[in-house]
């Protein structure tokens, strides 16, 4: 590209164009969470729900000691994906935050356990629809956006059970929301390398 | 009399509009980002992203990735008024 004066028309080409490039490398690598926490969460969720069913373990809790290290391995994602990226954007930023705000909102539903009669599942669901949603609409990626429906009407059903069977609803509600959205993610992400 | 204004000359050239129109959908990139994207040859990029900097359109700020130094460019207001009046001047002779 050279310093070459431009007609009307070639401008407003470049301008387009050059638009067009800097969006392609936006929010990239999204599908790495999707994955992570998908595989994390599901396999909790069934691992909970086998442990209560067949009485294995008295504290068929532990499983979920899993999302520790998930989530000191989405920090150091996180951290280097910052690190090394090229270009920095405010769209990249929201996504984070968006997550942020998603991942404290559970920790509250956590911390109240008792207060929400235990439809802990039912209620993360809600809000792990919400961020899928809001993502989808980010990257402009309609299975993340049926995702987040996904885990909505997963939570609808969630709340007309008992907090046992919910476990199997978030199983089912993650797989779709997260994993099939995750791994059609990966094979976008994937086409623009 | 003509109603058209002139188009800004410092961004009515091919490479300084490349650079502009890559910055002005992000917060900030880097000089190898812009480079790769543009397809221009280092030495020409470095004058003018310095003619850039000096009309206040951006800020570049150099600093280090570990041991390596990198140069990231960020658009100014200044810069995102001056090409949003570019563009709407643009439109006038489109219209």
């Amino acid at each position: 590209m050279s310093e070459k004066e431009l007609s009307k028309d070639e401008s407003l080409m470049l301008i387009s164009d050059m638009i067009t490039q800097a969006k392609r490398n936006l929010a990239r690598g999204g599908s790495f969470y999707f994955l992570l926490w998908g595989w994390v969460v599901l396999f909790a969720n069934l691992g909970h729900y086998i442990i209560s069913k067949y009485a294995l373990y008295p504290y068929p809790y532990v499983v979920w000691a899993l999302t520790i290290p998930a989530a000191i391995a989405s920090m150091w994602y996180g951290a280097r994906k910052s690190k090394y990226a090229q270009v920095k954007s405010h769209l990249d930023s929201v996504y984070g935050l968006v997550w942020l705000g998603v991942m404290i909102s559970v920790l509250i539903i956590l911390f109240f356990l008792g207060k929400v009669s235990y439809n802990t599942n039912a209620i993360i669901l809600t809000f792990a629809g919400l961020g899928t949603f809001i993502s989808g609409c980010m990257l402009r990626f309609n299975p993340l956006i049926m995702g987040g429906v996904a885990l909505w009407v997963a939570s609808v059903v969630a709340f007309n059970l008992p907090p046992m069977d919910q476990y199997l609803v978030g199983a089912v509600g993650i797989l779709a929301g997260y994993l099939i959205p995750g791994y059609l993610l990966k094979k976008v992400e994937g086409e623009q390398v | 009399m003509s109603k058209f204004r002139e188009l800004d000359p410092l961004l009515h050239s091919q490479l300084r509009l490349a650079v502009m129109s890559l910055l002005i959908g992000v917060d900030s990139a880097e000089f190898v980002f812009i480079k790769e994207k543009t397809g221009a040859t280092a030495g020409n990029l470095s004058v003018q992203l310095d003619k850039l900097s000096t009309a206040g359109y951006i800020s570049v700020v150099k600093s280090f990735k570990g041991k390596k130094p990198v140069t990231s460019c960020s658009i100014t207001k200044v810069g995102i008024k001056a090409f949003e009046d570019y563009v709407n001047n643009l439109k006038q002779y489109i219209e």
